[in-house]
C-alpha cells in the first residue's frame, strides 16, 4: 500500500532527480553555449584576419595595376617609337613622314586622343598645321586660327627649345600660356614639345587628352619630346635628301640643256657645211665650162691652127694654158671635196695589196725625187699588207702626200713610206726630212686652201686643197689622218685604213 | 527566312559625310530594298540633329535608334571616333516597336520608366512580346528607377537589355538617337516581338573579397554609411589612403574595386562603380545601392574581365538553345573599356572565335548596363549593372 508519505518520499526524490537532471542539462547547456561562443570569436577573428589579408591584397593589387599601367604605356610608347623611327627613317618626303606620324603613331594608347603637329612657315608668317589626330575639320580649323593669333607665344616656345606639360590638377609653368593652350586645342592636359630640324622651318607637336584625372609623369614627356626630336630628324633628313636632288635636277636639267643648244649648233654647222659644199659644186661646174673653152682656145692658138704666132704670144698663150690647168686641176679638186663631203661620190673599195699601189707612186713621182736627189724608201709590214680601200682614191692620197713631201724636202733628204698594224687598221707613216711645219700650223694644213705662210710655200706653187681632199678621203674609207712635226726637223703624216685579210 | 542585318560603317573626318557613307554601305549590303529598323552608334562628335537627318533621308522608312558611345563595337574592330548604322530587314512573323521618351531628367525615373512602357507597347497587341532593347542617358541619377517603371508596364521579369549611353570618358553629356532627333536626357527603345529567338549572356567577372559589410544608410545612388560608419572610411581601411588620396585616384578604385550587391534570391553579386568620393565621406555610385544590402569590396584582373565575356557568349549562346544567330548586340561598361586597356580587341577575337566571322557584331561601351543578373534562365528579372558585358544573340 502506497502510503502519504512515500508519496511525498518518491515525489521528492523525483523532483530531486529531475532537479538534478535539469541541472545537469543546464550545465551542459552552459558549456556548450561557451562553447560556441569560443568558435565565434574564433571565426570573428579569422574572418578579422582575412579581411585585413584582404586589405593587404587589395593594396598590392592597387600597386600592381598602377605599375601595370605605367609599364603598358611605357611599352605602347616604345613599340609606338619604334615602328615610327623605323618607317620615318625610310621615308624622304615631308608629306609622307607626317602621314606615317598620323598612321603609326598610336597616341591614344598613350593616353592622348588629341595630337596635332604644327610647322612654322616663315614665307606666309604663319604656323601650317601638319598633322591631327582626334580633331574634326571645323575643330581643326580653330585650333589653326588660334594658334596663328598667339603665334608669337609658340615661336618662343621654339625659340626655347623646351618641352613642357600640364595636367587638370597640377600646377603649370606657365599658367597662362598653359591655359590658352588648353582652350585652343580643347584639352584639360598635354605635353607640348618642339620639333626642331636643323634644316629649314621648325616647328610643334601637341599631344593632349580631355579627361580630367590624367597623370602626366617625367616618362611621358620624354616621350612626346623624343618623338619630337624623331619628327625633327627625319624632317631633317627629308629636306637635305630633296636639297641634294634639287641641285642635282638642276644639274642635269643644265647639261640636257646644253646638249640641246650644241646639238642645234652641230646641225647648223651641217646645214651652212653642206650649203658650202653646194656652193662649191655648183659654181665649179659653172666654172669649168668656160675654162675648157679658154683651154680649148689656147690649145687651139698654140697648135698655130690659125697661123703661127710671135713668140711673145706664144709664151702669154703658153702662161694661160698653164694657168687654165690649174685652175682645172683645183676646180676639180673642189668638186671631189665637194662630192665626198656631200657623200655623192662613193668610195669603190676593194682589197688592194699596198705594196703595188706605194710602188706605183714612187715610180710616178721618181723624177721629181731624182731631180733633188730624195731617197724615196718603204717598209710594209707583214701583218699590214692588205687593206681595203678605193684603188684611185688611195693613189691621190699617196701622191698628195708623197709631192708635198718631196716639195718640202731640202735636196738629198730621205722620205720613207712605212705601214704597219695598230689595233686592227693599218697605219701608213709617211715621213721625211723636210723643213717641217710649225706646231700652229698642224691642224690648219687639211683645212682647204690653208697654206703654211713661209718662204718655201711662196716659191712653190700650190692649191690648198691636196690635204683637204685626202682628209676627206681618209675619212670616206673610215679612217684618220693626222701629223707629227717640228720646224726643221721633218713631218710625218699618217693615216690609218680598214684591213683586209 | 533569317532577321537581314546589314551594317555601314565610317571613321570619315567630315561628320556629314561619314553618316552619309555608313548609310549608303549599310543600305547597300541590305537584302530588302528598304530596312525595318536602323539603329545607330557613334562617338560623341556624331550626336548632332542634321546628322541624324542625313541618315533618315537615306535609311527612311526606316525608324531609327541608337546612342553615343566612347567608342563603337564592330565586326570590323573598336573605333575610338566613327559611325556605325545597323540596318534590319525583318522576315514574316517578327515585328517591332520603337519608342523614345525625351526630358526624363524633368520628371521622377519611375514615370519616365512607365511612360517608356507604355510607348513601347502601344499598338502591341495580341502579338507574343519576346524581349526589349533600351538605350538611355547614361549620366542619369535614377537608372533603376526607370528600370523599375518599365517593368511595371512590361512585366516584372520580361527579357530586358539595356544599355547607358557614354561619352568620351569626360562625363559631360550622352546622346541617345531617336529618328532625326539626338536628345541628352533621353531614353529610347525597340520591343521585339513574334517568332524571335535570343539569348541574353550578362557577366562581369569580378569576385569578392574581404569582410561582408551592411549598407547602414543611403539613398538612391548615395551611400553615407556602412557598418555604421562614414561610407568612405571604409576604402580609406581597405586602401590606407586619406580622403584626399582616395579622390585622387577615384576613377583607378571606380573601376578596378567596384562593390558587389549581393542579391539572396539571384545568389550573385550586382557591381556599382564609384562615380564620385565626396568630401562629407559619402560615396555616391553609378546606379542605387539599397539601405540594409549586403555588399563587398569586389576585385577583378584583365583575364577575369576576358574570362567573363566567354562565360557571357556561352550563356547567350545556351539560352538561344543552338539556334541560328543573325546578329550579337554587345552592350559593354566604358570601364571594362579602360581595365582591358591594349587587350580590348582580345574581346573582339573572342567573340569572333565563338561566332565566326559572318555574323555581324556591333554595340557601344555603356555607362550602365540593364539585364537580368542570371540569364540563365532568361525570365529572370532585370537590374541596373555597372562593369558587365551584357550581349544579346537574336536570330529568326
Amino acid at each position: 500500500m502506497l502510503t502519504f508519505e512515500m508519496l511525498t518520499n518518491i515525489i521528492g526524490i523525483a523532483s530531486l532527480l529531475t532537479i538534478i537532471t535539469l541541472a545537469m542539462v543546464i550545465i551542459s547547456k552552459g558549456e556548450r553555449i561557451k562553447q560556441l561562443q569560443g568558435k565565434i570569436a574564433t571565426l570573428e577573428k579569422s574572418l578579422n584576419e582575412m579581411d585585413e589579408q584582404a586589405k593587404l591584397i587589395v593594396r598590392t593589387d592597387m600597386e600592381l595595376n598602377k605599375t601595370q599601367d605605367e609599364l603598358d604605356k611605357k611599352m605602347t610608347g616604345l613599340y609606338a617609337l619604334q615602328i615610327l623611327s623605323r618607317q620615318i627613317s625610310t621615308s624622304l618626303e615631308e608629306s609622307q613622314i607626317f602621314k606615317i606620324l598620323k598612321e603609326t603613331m598610336s597616341f591614344q594608347e598613350l593616353g592622348f586622343e588629341k595630337a596635332c603637329a604644327f610647322l612654322w612657315d616663315s614665307l606666309e608668317g604663319k604656323f601650317i598645321l601638319h598633322t591631327d589626330i582626334g580633331c574634326l575639320e571645323d575643330a581643326a580649323e580653330s585650333i589653326k586660327s588660334s594658334v596663328n593669333s598667339d603665334k608669337e607665344k609658340y615661336l618662343g616656345l621654339i625659340k626655347e627649345a623646351k618641352s613642357f606639360s600640364c595636367t587638370a590638377s597640377s600646377e603649370c609653368a606657365d599658367e597662362q600660356f598653359a591655359q590658352e593652350i588648353k582652350e585652343s586645342f580643347g584639352v584639360e592636359s598635354f605635353i607640348i614639345a618642339p620639333v626642331l630640324p636643323k634644316e629649314g622651318n621648325q616647328g610643334f607637336m601637341l599631344a593632349g587628352t580631355k579627361a580630367k584625372d590624367t597623370v602626366i609623369n617625367k616618362g611621358d614627356q620624354e616621350l612626346i619630346s623624343i618623338l619630337a626630336n624623331q619628327l625633327g630628324e627625319a624632317l631633317e633628313n627629308a629636306r637635305l635628301f630633296e636639297k641634294t636632288w634639287r641641285a642635282q635636277q638642276e644639274l642635269e636639267r643644265k647639261v640636257t640643256e646644253r646638249t640641246g643648244d650644241l646639238t642645234k649648233a652641230l646641225g647648223e654647222v651641217k646645214t651652212i657645211s653642206k650649203r658650202k659644199s653646194d656652193f662649191i659644186s655648183a659654181v665649179s661646174h659653172e666654172l669649168r665650162t668656160p675654162l675648157t673653152s679658154i683651154k680649148g682656145y689656147a690649145s687651139i692658138l698654140l697648135a698655130g691652127k690659125l697661123g703661127a704666132l710671135p713668140a711673145e704670144i706664144r709664151e702669154r698663150l703658153d702662161k694661160i694654158n698653164r694657168h687654165s690647168d690649174e685652175l682645172v686641176h683645183m676646180i676639180n679638186e673642189l668638186l671631189d671635196i665637194a662630192r665626198i663631203e656631200s657623200g655623192k661620190v662613193g668610195m669603190k673599195k676593194e682589197s688592194l695589196e699596198l705594196q703595188g699601189i706605194i710602188i706605183g707612186v714612187i715610180e710616178l713621182l721618181s723624177v721629181q725625187a731624182k731631180e733633188k736627189e730624195i731617197d724615196l724608201s718603204y717598209k710594209i709590214a707583214e701583218q699590214a699588207k692588205f687593206v681595203s680601200a678605193d684603188r684611185e682614191q688611195l693613189k691621190r692620197v699617196f701622191i698628195n702626200i708623197v709631192s708635198n713631201a718631196i716639195k718640202f724636202t731640202p735636196p738629198k733628204g730621205k722620205i720613207t713610206i712605212q705601214a704597219r698594224k695598230i689595233d686592227n687598221m693599218a697605219q701608213l707613216d709617211i715621213s721625211d726630212t723636210g723643213y717641217g711645219i710649225p706646231q700652229e700650223a698642224q691642224e690648219a694644213v687639211f683645212e682647204e686652201f690653208y697654206r703654211v705662210d713661209n718662204a718655201i710655200n711662196q716659191e712653190i706653187r700650190g692649191t690648198g686643197l691636196g690635204l683637204a681632199l685626202v682628209k676627206r678621203i681618209i675619212e670616206a674609207h673610215n679612217g684618220k689622218i693626222w701629223l707629227k712635226s717640228k720646224a726643221g726637223a721633218g713631218s710625218t703624216f699618217s693615216f690609218t685604213l680598214p684591213q683586209t685579210n | 527566312m533569317s532577321i537581314s542585318v546589314s551594317i555601314g560603317l565610317s571613321t570619315e573626318k567630315n561628320a556629314l559625310l561619314a553618316a552619309q557613307l555608313a548609310a549608303r554601305q549599310a543600305l547597300l549590303n541590305l537584302r530588302e530594298p528598304n530596312a525595318s529598323l536602323a539603329i545607330v552608334f557613334s562617338s560623341v562628335e556624331f550626336a548632332r540633329d542634321e546628322i541624324l537627318a542625313a541618315i533618315a533621308d537615306i535609311v527612311e522608312p526606316a525608324p531609327i535608334v541608337g546612342c553615343s558611345s566612347l567608342a563603337v563595337i564592330s565586326n570590323q574592330g573598336i573605333f575610338k571616333y566613327g559611325i556605325l548604322i545597323a540596318l534590319f530587314s525583318l522576315p514574316e512573323g517578327i515585328y517591332l516597336n520603337v519608342a523614345c521618351s525625351e526630358e526624363i531628367d524633368s520628371k521622377p525615373a519611375l514615370e519616365a520608366g512607365r511612360e517608356l512602357g507604355d510607348k513601347l507597347l502601344y499598338g502591341f497587341r495580341n502579338i507574343r512580346r519576346d524581349f526589349a532593347v533600351i538605350f538611355s542617358d547614361g549620366l542619369m541619377r535614377d537608372g533603376n528607377g526607370m528600370l523599375e517603371g518599365l517593368q511595371e508596364r512590361l512585366g516584372t521579369s520580361f527579357p530586358l537589355l539595356g544599355g547607358s549611353a557614354s561619352d568620351d570618358l569626360s562625363f559631360e553629356k550622352t546622346y541617345v538617337y531617336f529618328n532625326r532627333k539626338v536628345s541628352s536626357h533621353g531614353a529610347c527603345g525597340i520591343l521585339w516581338g513574334g517568332k524571335v529567338n535570343f539569348g541574353l549572356g550578362i557577366r562581369h567577372g569580378w569576385k569578392p573579397l574581404g569582410k561582408p559589410r551592411y549598407i547602414t544608410k543611403s539613398a538612391g545612388n548615395i551611400v553615407y554609411e556602412i557598418d555604421g560608419e562614414s561610407a568612405t572610411n571604409v576604402y580609406e581601411e581597405y586602401f590606407a589612403r586619406d580622403l584626399s588620396g582616395l579622390q585622387k585616384d577615384s576613377k583607378k578604385i571606380s573601376t578596378l574595386y567596384p562593390i558587389g550587391i549581393y542579391l539572396p534570391e539571384e545568389q550573385g553579386y550586382l557591381l556599382r562603380n564609384i562615380t564620385s568620393i565626396e568630401d562629407n565621406g559619402s560615396l555616391v555610385f553609378q546606379g542605387n545601392v539599397p539601405q540594409g544590402s549586403l555588399i563587398r569590396l569586389m576585385i577583378g584582373t584583365n583575364d577575369s574581365c576576358l574570362d567573363a565575356t566567354k562565360e557571357a557568349l556561352e550563356e547567350a549562346g545556351k539560352n538561344l538553345a543552338q539556334r541560328h544567330v543573325d546578329f550579337l548586340l554587345v552592350f559593354e561598361s566604358a570601364s571594362r573599356y579602360r581595365i582591358l586597356g591594349r587587350q580590348i580587341k582580345e574581346e573582339l577575337q573572342l567573340i569572333e572565335n565563338k561566332l565566326g566571322k559572318n555574323i555581324p557584331v556591333f554595340g557601344i561601351y555603356t555607362y550602365g548596363e540593364q539585364a537580368p543578373l542570371r540569364a540563365i534562365n532568361y525570365q529572370g528579372k532585370a537590374y541596373f549593372h555597372n562593369q558587365t558585358v551584357a550581349l544579346l544573340a537574336a536570330g529568326a
